[in-house]
């Protein structure tokens, strides 16, 4: 899906409001203003990693960073890049790549699916199935184009949907404290 | 005090400092145990309030990763079930508040959440704990809870302090409670020694009262044994007065027949007589052992009584003691009892002797004194005068100035019992009393006695003794013109008495009573004298017969004779000092001087007063 870009203006403004919200988060995000849900997506990208258990090393790439990959379109511009500069999760850096494609080598830890004409959503999380990857989708209703952390818009807020078979799918276990935050937990009845 | 009771009495004393030690060292312990408990309780009130700190900081993690407040809000207010929560709050990484929980509305959060782990402050607990997931800090819990406020911690530790104190008191009061029965056997055993010696006391004066009382025993034998030999005394010498009476009159009728003037005759008159007199010495000295002699005064030449004395006591007193006799020339005549003044004379010898057990010096001193005004010489029962005096001093033991003080009182002695009655020298004080003279002892421990009895000097003219003169064969005779009554109610006795009278010259009448004696007074106002016994039957005795007789004849001569004469006799007023007595036995010589004498001193007195 393509998000129009936003006036630059309003970008260095979105990106302000969306640095003063980065953890407090108080104020609600209004919905229609998508440049600030993509911030607080961007935001919220980072904060998963605590809440999933990956198997083994599985967290890591060989390089021994966090790999974030958006494949396809990238709502979310510079926004990620500031998010995760300075981060590190238990010490290891956070890398963000932007892939036009994916396949089961793309050695991505994270991955938002982004999706674009030669490779839709579907796709994509039908390629790096089986690996242990921790995939979000935006807005997605279709099942077989729904990461494992699917954000949604709920009562003008940023929320998410988890779902746990695919989780499972890709080796990754979710932290009931996350469950018990998303909107919504698919699989496992 | 021995070893036991002072190491007894050490610990009894120390017992109250023990005991307050004890009791502040329970303090001290009550105190500590008080900290360590509060100490106790703040661990594990931080340990409490820590762990839900730390379990808000877990289950916040993710409502605070994605800034849901409203979970996050869900989560604080979770903890409002807990009553001791006051406040509880989230802040983010960044130490901006998230959420909080706020009991009361006045209820606060600060700015910042604070360093330190865990406070108390006043009634509050503050603990802050980090939110941390996967490795990563999220942010921190801040958690405020009520803490039992002090006071009723204390009140609480009160409870264990009031123990404690109740404890310390317990011991205290046992400590001082050990230390007053300590005081209290100490005070018993002081108690008890003064029993002691209370009863040691007691038994001193039991002691003392078994010698007074076997003293009292001994002088009322004595006084028994006394009355018996005066009684015998008595009427031995009734006995010995026919038999002498009768014997001289045998004796003045050796001319009438040959058979009597036979020399053997005379030779057996002459034995019996001796052995009357005997008998009559030995009833005088029965009296004399009875204190029943008669007490007449006579006029007394001092030297001439210590000199024939003198003798007497170097026999008496033995061959340790020298007795010695100094007698001034020319000591005043004194009128008193010879043989009272020989007993008090000897008394005080035998008193010299026993103070002498290893012998030593007796010294009789005769001499004229002259005392001066009463009270010139601090003395004041001395009458002023002139005194014959007699001094017998010794060099014996002498006494102490107890016993000098108590030396004349009835019963005291320092003799062993049974070897003195107490009596004589309170014997010899009555007598020279009596005899209106003094007695005086000086002594000193170690220093000897001297016993000196001052006799009022004999200013009448009767300084002529006739005694002295009349030797025993001069018998004055009587005239048939003088008619002598003689009452007397031994037969015998009245029977001889009236035959010697008349071989005397005189003309007798003769009654065995007073009332027959008082009327033949009436009937013969002839009669010139009256010789009584004064031991009469009938309620009348003789010296009531006297009165009688002298109220009827005031100028009656009245000669009296008795077997020994009582105090009251001689004391009775109407006759006491001026009673004429002639002791039984008496013989014709004395019967018939006394007669003259009494007769004659009458006439004298008669012719002087017409």
């Amino acid at each position: 899906m393509t998000r129009p870009r936003p006036p630059p203006i309003l970008r260095r403004s979105v990106l302000r409001l969306a640095a003063s919200l980065l953890l407090p988060a108080g104020a609600p995000v209004r919905a229609q203003d998508t440049a600030l849900a993509s911030a607080v997506k961007a935001a919220y990208i980072p904060k998963f990693v605590p809440f999933v258990a990956w198997p083994g090393e599985a967290l890591y790439d060989p390089a021994g960073a966090v790999s974030i990959c958006v494949v396809g379109a990238d709502p979310f511009g510079d926004l990620l890049d500031r998010v995760i500069a300075g981060q590190t999760i238990a010490g290891h850096p956070i890398v963000v790549h932007r892939l036009r494609t994916v396949s089961r080598t793309s050695d991505c830890q994270i991955l938002f699916a982004g999706g674009s004409a030669d490779q839709p959503v579907a796709d994509i999380l039908a390629a790096v199935r089986g690996t242990p990857v921790l995939t979000m989708t935006d807005d997605a209703h279709d099942p077989q184009s729904r990461g494992i952390i699917n954000f949604i818009i709920s009562g003008n807020r940023v929320r998410f949907e988890i779902d746990q078979d695919a989780a499972a799918a890709n080796g990754l276990s979710v932290s009931s404290k996350l469950l018990s935050l998303a909107t919504r937990v698919l699989g496992r009845g | 005090m021995d070893q036991t009771d002072g190491r007894q009495s050490a610990f009894s004393r120390l017992t109250p400092v023990i005991a307050l030690t004890a009791a502040l060292a329970l303090l001290v312990a009550g105190v500590a145990m008080a900290w360590f408990l509060d100490r106790t309780y703040r661990e594990q009130k931080i340990d409490e309030v820590s762990v839900q700190a730390a379990i808000l900081a877990t289950t916040v993690t993710a409502a605070l990763s994605f800034a849901d407040h409203q979970a996050g809000q869900e989560y604080v207010n979770a903890l409002a079930v807990n009553p001791e929560v006051q406040v509880a709050a989230i802040y983010d990484a960044g130490g901006k508040p998230f959420v909080a929980f706020l009991r009361q509305p006045r209820d606060a959060i600060p700015d910042d959440p604070p360093r330190q782990p865990a406070r108390f402050d006043g009634d509050g607990l503050t603990v802050t704990a980090p939110i941390v997931q996967g490795g990563a800090t999220l942010g921190t819990v801040y958690l405020r809870t009520f803490t039992e406020p002090v006071v009723r911690r204390l009140e609480r530790y009160g409870v264990i302090g009031l123990l404690v104190v109740m404890a310390s008191l317990l011991v205290a009061v046992l400590g001082v409670a050990q230390a007053a029965q300590a005081r209290a056997n100490r005070e018993l055993a002081r108690q008890g020694e003064e029993l002691a010696v209370a009863n040691a006391a007691l038994r001193a004066q039991i002691e003392q009262r078994e010698k007074v009382e076997e003293a009292l025993r001994q002088s009322q034998k004595m006084e028994a044994i006394g009355q018996l030999a005066g009684g015998i005394a008595h009427d031995f010498n009734n006995l010995l007065q026919v038999i002498l009476g009768n014997l001289e009159r045998l004796r003045g009728r050796t001319g009438d027949t040959e058979r009597i003037a036979d020399p053997r005759n005379l030779r057996l008159i002459e034995s019996a007589t001796r052995g009357a007199d005997r008998a009559a010495a030995l009833t005088k000295r029965l009296l004399a052992f009875s204190r029943r002699q008669t007490l007449a005064p006579t006029t007394v030449d001092v030297n001439r009584l210590v000199a024939g004395l003198s003798d007497l006591m170097l026999r008496t007193l033995g061959a340790a003691i020298k007795v010695e006799t100094v007698l001034q020339g020319g000591v005043w005549q004194v009128s008193a009892d010879e043989n009272q003044l020989e007993s008090a004379l000897l008394n005080l010898a035998v008193n010299a002797r026993d103070a002498m057990p290893n012998g030593g010096k007796l010294v009789i001193a005769t001499s004229n004194v002259v005392l001066p005004e009463s009270g010139a010489n601090g003395q004041e029962e001395i009458a002023p005068g002139d005194y014959a005096q007699i001094a017998i001093t010794d060099t014996g033991t002498g006494m102490t100035k107890d016993v000098l003080a108590k030396a004349f009182d009835p019963f005291f002695t320092t003799k062993d019992i049974g070897h003195g009655t107490g009596l004589g020298l309170s014997q010899v004080y009555g007598f020279v009393k009596q005899s209106g003279g003094h007695v005086r002892i000086i002594s000193e421990p170690g220093q000897g006695t001297s016993v000196r009895l001052f006799l009022p000097r004999l200013h009448a003219t009767a300084a002529v003794e006739p005694a002295a003169t009349a030797g025993p064969l001069a018998m004055p005779l009587g005239s048939r013109h003088e008619t002598i009554l003689v009452v007397e109610d031994e037969d015998d006795v009245r029977m001889a008495t009236g035959e010697t009278l008349r071989e005397l010259g005189y003309d007798v009448i003769e009654a065995p009573d007073g009332h027959v004696g008082l009327r033949r007074l009436e009937e013969m106002p002839g009669i010139c004298l009256l010789f009584t016994d004064v031991g009469l039957p009938g309620g009348m005795n003789g010296v009531q017969l006297a009165e009688a007789a002298r109220r009827r004849r005031p100028d009656l001569p009245v000669l009296f004779t008795t077997g020994y004469a009582r105090d009251a006799f001689t004391s009775t007023p109407p006759l006491a000092g001026t009673a004429d007595v002639l002791g039984k036995p008496f013989d014709h010589a004395a019967l018939a001087r006394r007669l003259r004498e009494v007769l004659d001193g009458r006439k004298r007195e008669t012719a002087a007063s017409t």
